[in-house]
């Protein structure tokens, strides 16, 4: 007798994920409690807007400033954003002259503790491949177009120190708060794919 | 190390995992010298990318020292050794279409360089 | 090792595909893979740079069609089956069952 199916029979790679934790749990090698924590604290607890407040922080306070360009590790700890993928941080700041640009043509590497983790479109073939060779391509793809006499500088973190960009603070935000301010810095500003854009 | 708890975890992530190492090794270079990345091609793990192989470049800075992951992910030991930012200008690595000003620093480690 | 994972100017990989508003996980089973890899890591059995590895020695046309949590799914596989904690025939026979159950 077959049974009548009212949905799509599970895709082969949920059955191997489900083989998989089955078995991890069974043997005692994984706490399905632990994976859900790991879980909530990407989806929901760790994000770019993390980032946007150290941002802004550096935009309102240049002592602030100054820290996080000589030991970015110690000020972005500042806000308790630490660990795991952002153990040794390097912040690029971006200027009239000089945009820089991250990205990791080997694997993904981003850091974690102050953007979250990345996009696809960061650890996808077309990005890893295109930045580092045609970087004016790619920003003209996502809409910036830098003149000719920037100096673009692309950053490959191809060891465990890990890059957030410091965007450039858009003209006629001189009014706002810390909080007004973070709330426009975007993450791709904060990979150097994109600029701060003014209030609306 | 025991199986990971849900209490743990919070603390884990926020601790991380520093590949740097606490040790006095002397670098072999410098801000400011140029240097060669060598013709590597091992058949195990490496984190020198061959668009930058046997291109010269200079060391923008020293990041310390760190884990060598081409040994480490062979459980052949830390080896630990200093990490270079290393700045090529982009016409070194892709030629004379890049633009002129543009540039790639990427992270490297001594192992992976030579004086130029 | 010279692999297809080390992507610096290649060419032929087309457009940068961007999705607004991206969650950060399209499927539950991205969230469960996701985790397995966070937490194995934590058990100590291998290293990153190992994990790495694991990934990368992903057969090339493999890893150029796969997604990227296909990739650490895959490469988690590798990991535990060369660690003896997890064979694959062990896998495959659950894979099987779970696939017999579901009709």
């Amino acid at each position: 007798m077959s049974k009548h199916r009212h949905t799509e029979p599970p895709s082969e790679l949920v059955l191997r994920v489900k083989a998989l934790e089955s078995l991890l749990v069974e043997k005692g090698l994984v706490d399905p409690a632990a994976l859900d924590v790991l879980i909530d604290t990407y989806e929901n607890k760790v994000g770019p807007r993390n980032g946007a407040r150290v941002v802004a922080r550096a935009w309102t306070d240049p002592a602030y400033k100054a820290r996080l360009l000589s030991d970015a590790s110690d000020a972005i700890a500042e806000f308790g954003f630490t660990g795991r993928q952002g153990e040794d941080m390097v912040v690029l700041e971006n200027t009239a002259k000089v945009h820089n640009l991250t990205v990791c043509t080997l694997c993904s590497c981003y850091p974690w503790p102050v953007l979250g983790l990345p996009p696809v479109w960061y650890k996808s073939a077309p990005y890893r491949s295109r930045a580092v060779r045609d970087p004016r391509a790619v920003l003209r793809e996502f809409g910036l177009e830098l003149p000719e006499d920037v100096e673009i500088r692309v950053w490959d973190s191809t060891a465990e120190l890990r890059y957030l960009v410091l965007p450039e603070r858009p003209a006629g935000t001189e009014q706002l708060g810390e909080e007004a301010l973070a709330a426009l810095v975007t993450r791709d500003a904060m990979i150097g794919v994109a600029k701060v854009a003014g209030p609306a | 190390m025991p199986v990971l708890t849900a209490t743990d975890a919070p603390a884990l992530l926020r601790k991380g995992g520093s590949a740097r190492v606490d040790a006095d090794i002397p670098a072999r270079f410098a801000p400011g010298d140029r240097v060669v990345v060598r013709n590597l091609n091992p058949r195990g793990h490496t984190r020198a990318p061959r668009y930058v192989r046997c291109k010269a470049g200079v060391i923008d800075r020293d990041h310390g020292v760190f884990i060598f992951p081409d040994t480490h992910a062979h459980g052949q030991g830390k080896n630990p050794q200093h990490v270079y930012s290393v700045r090529f200008s982009a016409r070194d690595v892709w030629g004379d279409e890049a633009a002129p000003r543009d540039a790639l620093y990427v992270d490297l480690w001594d192992d992976y360089l030579a004086p130029a | 090792m010279n692999g297809v994972h080390d992507l610096g100017g290649m060419d032929g990989h087309g457009p940068i595909a961007y999705e607004v508003d991206e969650p950060v996980f399209h499927a539950e089973w991205e969230r469960r893979v996701f985790a397995m890899t966070i937490a194995m890591g934590f058990y100590g059995a291998w290293n990153i740079d190992s994990s790495r590895h694991a990934r990368e020695r992903t057969p090339a046309a493999e890893y150029l069609s796969s997604s990227y949590y296909e990739i650490w799914l895959g490469g988690l596989e590798r990991l535990l089956d060369e660690s003896g904690l997890l064979p694959r025939a062990e896998t495959e026979a659950r894979i099987a069952a779970l696939r017999a159950q579901a009709g």
